[in-house]
């Protein structure tokens, strides 16, 4: 396993940097302050205000990479740094007047300072949240009470061993080779939609361990009722949205000023559009020089990558800005503000083409990967990266956010629109089984990781692992006979 | 025409000028990556890779014919001891109308049964009923209902047979 890097780390600085902040402080970054120029893509630039192109002080060049000296002001570019280093004592560190990145000219190379990057992010305008439905309570309060709800939650429903309900399965069979609680459900006339989504729920670790370990009132439970008070799915406490319910960011940017609309969705699914880009990482890595449609592949990554690009919005979809007080041009981007406890994930096969009012499944493969680690489509993430990945705390960036998952289980769909089948491969300690209705085969792990995916569902890492601990000692419901026959396979297994 | 010189020169020019152009795209992304580098930022890469490797491994693993492949016919019974095809050939009552039902074709039975078609059949047991007012007042269940026969014998559709002699179970409510 790979260590996990944490959100952000602080470099250590080098000698001179540190010698710079001893003697100086932040005088020169706060006197660079007034010169720092945000645009409206999240970049940050340096303009000196006496006009005129920027030269270098030693060769009145203007060309190439110029550097501005942090205590005299002095411009030099990239050849005479060094000088300027030498014929100053102390003046080793400079600013990237294009990126206003900080540079030391002893070192050569480009260093990184947390207050440095403190004072570039004060001159850019990051945004309010729109969504005020709660009032008084700040959304970081909100997300923060809930985030801890959820994390409570999962501690729950994953305890259940010290649960006095737990009783342990006497296993009848001779050969114990497969794991308890996996049975095929009987397709009852073209409902293998439901079944192979079915398989995927029951499987669901928190999900699951909560309908075993009689979580759920069937008499008190709302749903059934039909009371949709619970319409804002952000504030339903019921199971379904304790396990999937998360949350999404949308920001939209307007491209004149920079200022930022946000607004925040729950959701209990992520529907991505297929990733179709003719470069693919690995063509980078083997170098090869021409995108080529057998070699680009197209994948989960990739999908997510495009899900949360920022993306123009079409000149006929300008949004009132209300900095600007007019229609502008604006640029859209979507994160994951807080991830749910079984992450669904849905690839959007199905095109339909307005123009010739037809609809068609798109075939390609699409590669997955069986551990998902989360943390550059966060919204920490997303926003540290618009804004030029500044050493900076945006909102969101607890560092125990967990975001590393498994997938459990994988629903493929063959044939066409008009008529095809889904099936759903489950994993269960760490063997893959082929659920096709009541066909129950276990199979390689190649033959999932080659399969055409449709939906994926990854859980929690850390809830996953106590799921395969669980599954040797399967909750049961006192109330209900263990051998309750279930029409048609269980009657073999009970012999 | 221009002379060739100022043609040499304008064509320097610009190769000049695209060349600058270059040289700060490319100092632009190495600036960024280092600093993705530096901070930490960068994906990992490896674990990356490695899926990706096994995912093309598997891909040609499944598609050469010679490996025994999880073609139907390999397995000539599943985990359970069926074998395939498993056609739901159950029957079983449907808890709507009581008519017997292969499981198979349940759910297109279901579809007409409850309400959907044209030959809707909503059977009201005593049970159905029941299930009615809890979800319309969502109180408990009280096993007898006020509404018996009479509106049974409005809402039945023209008297299909096996219908008419039901119309009590015997109190125990089914959970559907």
């Amino acid at each position: 396993m790979s260590s996990r890097n944490p959100s952000y780390t602080n470099p250590k600085p080098c000698k001179h940097l540190e010698d710079y902040k001893l003697r100086h402080g932040l005088s020169g970054y706060k006197s660079i302050q007034k010169h720092l120029k945000a645009t409206p893509h999240g970049r940050t630039s340096v303009e000196m205000l006496n006009a005129g192109v920027p030269r270098c002080n030693s060769c009145n060049g203007f060309q190439g990479r110029l550097y501005l000296c942090l205590i005299c002001n002095s411009v030099s570019c990239l050849d005479h740094t060094l000088l300027h280093t030498q014929s100053e004592d102390g003046h080793d560190l400079a600013v990237d007047i294009e990126r206003a990145e900080l540079y030391c000219c002893v070192c050569c190379d480009q260093v990184y300072d947390p207050d440095f990057d403190k004072v570039v992010m004060s001159k850019h305008n990051m945004g309010v949240p729109r969504d005020d439905k709660h009032g008084d309570e700040s959304i970081g309060e909100r997300l923060v009470k809930r985030r801890r709800l959820g994390l409570g939650v999962a501690e729950e429903l994953v305890d259940l061993k010290k649960s006095k309900q737990l009783v342990s399965m006497r296993d009848r069979r001779d050969k114990s080779c497969y794991p308890l609680g996996l049975r095929g459900l009987n397709n009852l006339g073209s409902t293998c939609f439901m079944n192979s989504v079915l398989q995927a729920l029951l499987h669901a670790p928190p999900f699951r361990n909560y309908f075993l370990s009689e979580g759920h009132n069937h008499e008190a439970c709302q749903r059934r009722s039909g009371d949709r008070l619970y319409r804002y799915s952000g504030d339903c406490q019921c199971i379904a949205h304790r396990v999937f319910s998360g949350l999404l960011r949308s920001d939209v940017t307007c491209m004149t000023c920079g200022s930022t609309s946000t607004t925040y969705d729950p959701c209990v699914d992520i529907s991505v559009d297929l990733d179709t880009s003719n470069f693919s990482p690995t063509d980078i890595v083997n170098k090869r020089s021409k995108p080529n449609e057998n070699s680009s592949i197209s994948t989960l990554l990739g999908c997510l990558d495009l899900f949360t690009r920022q993306e123009k919005l079409g000149s006929e979809q300008k949004l009132f800005c209300e900095t600007c007080q007019e229609m502008r041009d604006s640029v859209k981007q979507m994160s994951i503000r807080r991830l749910p406890l079984v992450l669904c994930l849905h690839i959007k096969r199905f095109e339909h083409s307005p123009v010739r009012k037809m609809s068609r499944k798109i075939d390609r493969y699409l590669q997955f990967p069986f551990s998902l680690d989360m943390t550059p489509y966060l919204s920490s993430s997303i926003v540290r990266n618009r804004f030029g990945n500044r050493i900076f705390s945006v909102e969101g960036d607890e560092s125990d956010i967990i975001t590393d998952f498994e997938i459990f289980a994988v629903v493929t769909h063959s044939g066409t629109l008009e008529s095809g089948h889904y099936v759903t491969y489950l994993r269960l300690r760490n063997r893959w089984y082929k659920c096709d209705d009541a066909w129950i085969t276990e199979v390689d792990e190649e033959i999932v990781r080659a399969s055409q995916c449709y939906m994926m569902f990854y859980v929690q890492k850390m809830l996953y692992q106590k799921a395969d601990e669980d599954l040797s000692s399967l909750p049961l419901s006192p109330r209900r006979d263990a051998y309750l026959p279930i029409a048609g396979c269980c009657e073999r297994l009970f012999k | 025409m221009s002379l060739p010189n100022e043609d040499n020169m304008a064509s320097q020019l610009s190769s000049h000028f695209f060349g600058d152009l270059l040289d700060s795209i490319i100092v632009d992304v190495a600036s960024e990556c280092h600093r993705i580098a530096r901070l930490g930022l960068d994906r990992n890469l490896e674990d990356e890779e490695e899926e990706l490797r096994l995912s093309a491994q598997a891909r040609v693993r499944v598609a050469d014919p010679s490996n025994s492949g999880e073609a139907n016919s390999k397995y000539v019974v599943d985990i359970f001891g069926q074998s395939h095809p498993s056609v739901a050939s159950e029957v079983f009552e449907c808890m709507n109308c009581g008519r017997s039902i292969v499981a198979g074709r349940f759910a297109p039975h279901l579809e007409k049964c409850m309400g959907k078609g044209r030959k809707a059949r909503p059977k009201v047991t005593r049970s159905s009923t029941a299930a009615q007012n809890r979800y319309s007042r969502g109180s408990p269940v009280s096993t007898y209902s006020p509404y018996s026969n009479s509106t049974s014998s409005n809402r039945l559709s023209n008297g299909t047979s096996g219908v008419a002699g039901e119309e009590y179970s015997n109190g125990t409510f089914q959970e559907p």
